[in-house]
């Protein structure tokens, strides 16, 4: 018990110091209380009913499987697509995500490992 | 497992949210214009028009002259319908802003939905007022298919094709070799042939882009030129009437799918179920992107094929229609259920939220507009009329494909 306590701590110390990606120019960060998520949409520009994809590199515990999602919460509805994720470690890539509307967003990484599961969330607004 | 969720996070997107505003070609505000800030960036991103125009990949035939050709020979020819007398051109006459006026149109039989006026083709991502098909080409062999509009099926069409002097020339000079012993194969490519022709027909500009292009140069001589009403319409478009949420962008549709409160009911006790068939349907279809026929090997444009999600909520949605050109397609929705465009909007004002079946969506909402109001909003609307409409002539056959 204590050793996992130690780990968690452990882990939520590496998720806060979470630095920016190597190579990385652009890009934004979650914290949530697991994990941090370093990520970037491809093309840097989300455009409105397109396909992008988005790339991510987590900091914290080990992950078994992140899924990637959005939602509108004005209109409280989803994507009309299923993004897929390649995971490779703490890093990876969804493809096939597309926001079919104008106006506020989230953006969230559905995160899974050992440690427990947490949702990080981003936001933005497109016009 | 322990769930955590995050709060929405204060991520850092300055770069993000300020470049999404310039994907569509956003330019500084018109000084003269009584709109908002926030109201002229939504009106600008209904342009600049005519978009680019790119050749699809998914078909060799795309951008080619002798396919285009071959393929306005083929639409208006009636050998390619089971009795010999229903042509494409029967549904989709291009002197009637290329859809028949019916509410349900009448193939061989009458179907169960609204002819789609055939332009702006090109840039959609679904076909079919259910998206069941995910390329032009493969739209075009669904009336080919279904007894009740063209049926001639795969056999018989390319048996006309290989036995038809004139056709199998324009096939010829279309795809480089004569049509082969694979039925299959050369039906598919009539449906590539048409997709070719019917690429070519891209509305022209609107009183509504040269509006808008003024808004962007900020020339108030050119905004004065637009009407009073339309541009209150306008307002009430990208503002209290929420319509810009699924008439987005250039062609005034996000392409997609929306429940919009009509009738789902064809007869008593016979449903369309919308998007929610469409997809079941391209699931099954051999005719889609991800099939053997799709020309482009690295399926470059497969990505929404791959990727679509079938949900409950997709039943009674219909796909969102561009509005270019829109006063000139009577009647409208899916089943033509509404007569006028006045009809269109009175409809939207006063929906009955009670009978969406949105799943908890909160999109459409009861918008009680006033009589001036809705008559603004059909002023705005007619301003999405092309100015100088380019006429196909009627009658063009096989004879002169190969002279």
């Amino acid at each position: 018990m204590l050793a996992a306590a130690l780990a968690l701590i452990l882990a939520a110390g590496e998720a806060a110091a979470c630095a920016r990606p190597q190579g990385w120019t652009g890009g934004a960060s979650i914290a949530g209380e697991l994990w941090t998520a370093w990520w970037r949409p491809e093309p840097a520009a989300i455009p409105v009913g397109a396909h992008f994809s988005i790339r991510f590199r987590l900091c914290g515990p080990p992950v078994d499987r992140v899924r990637v999602r959005g939602w509108m919460p004005d209109h409280r509805h989803g994507m009309n697509y299923r993004p897929a994720v390649t995971l490779n470690g703490l890093s990876g890539t969804a493809e096939g995500l597309m926001l079919h509307m104008p106006g506020r967003w989230r953006l969230i990484l559905d995160v899974r490992g050992a440690a427990g599961r947490e949702q990080l969330t981003a936001e933005t607004v497109l016009e | 497992m322990t769930l955590r969720r995050s709060g929405a996070a204060a991520v850092r997107l300055p770069a993000l949210a300020i470049a999404t505003g310039l994907i569509s070609g956003i330019a500084a505000p018109a000084p003269a214009s009584d709109f908002t800030a926030g109201e002229e960036r939504r009106i600008l991103r209904h342009g600049p028009w005519p978009p680019a125009l790119r050749p699809d990949p998914s078909n060799r035939a795309s951008g080619k002259p002798a396919a285009i050709a071959f393929g306005r020979a083929l639409f208006f020819d009636p050998r390619l319908s089971v009795s010999g007398a229903v042509s494409c051109a029967s549904c989709h006459p291009p002197d009637r802003a290329w859809t028949d006026g019916l509410p349900r149109s009448r193939g061989q039989r009458t179907v169960d939905r609204n002819a789609p006026a055939l332009f702006n083709l090109r840039f959609n991502r679904w076909f079919g007022w259910d998206g069941a098909q995910d390329s032009l080409w493969a739209q075009n062999l669904r009336p080919l298919l279904d007894g009740r509009e063209m049926g001639i099926g795969p056999g018989g069409a390319a048996r006309l094709v290989r036995s038809d002097r004139e056709l199998s020339c324009g096939y010829r000079r279309a795809f480089g070799d004569a049509p082969g012993a694979d039925d299959e194969r050369v039906f598919v490519d009539l449906g590539k042939a048409l997709a070719a022709f019917l690429e070519t027909r891209v509305t022209g500009r609107t009183p509504f882009d040269d509006f808008r292009d003024a808004l962007a140069l900020g020339d108030a001589a050119g905004q004065a030129r637009y009407p009073a009403a339309a541009r209150r319409g306008l307002r009430l478009f990208v503002g209290r009437g929420n319509c810009a949420f699924c008439h987005f962008g250039p062609a005034f549709t996000n392409g997609e799918f929306a429940d919009a409160g009509v009738p789902h009911f064809i007869e008593p006790g016979r449903v369309d179920p919308g998007r929610l068939g469409g997809i079941r349907k391209l699931r099954r279809s051999p005719y889609t992107l991800l099939g053997r026929f799709n020309d482009d090997a690295g399926r470059s444009t497969a990505a929404s094929t791959r990727h679509v999600r079938l949900r409950q909520s997709n039943f009674g949605e219909f796909r969102v229609p561009g509005l270019r050109n829109a006063a000139l397609t009577r009647p409208y929705m899916h089943a033509g259920s509404l007569a006028t465009l006045a009809d269109v909007v009175h409809h939207y004002s006063t929906i009955d939220e009670e009978r969406l079946h949105a799943g908890g969506e909160r999109i459409l909402r009861r918008l009680d507009l006033s009589a001036r109001e809705q008559a603004d909003l059909v002023a705005f609307l007619e301003t999405l009329t092309e100015t100088a409409p380019r006429h196909e002539s009627v009658g063009k056959s096989a004879d002169a494909l190969c002279r």
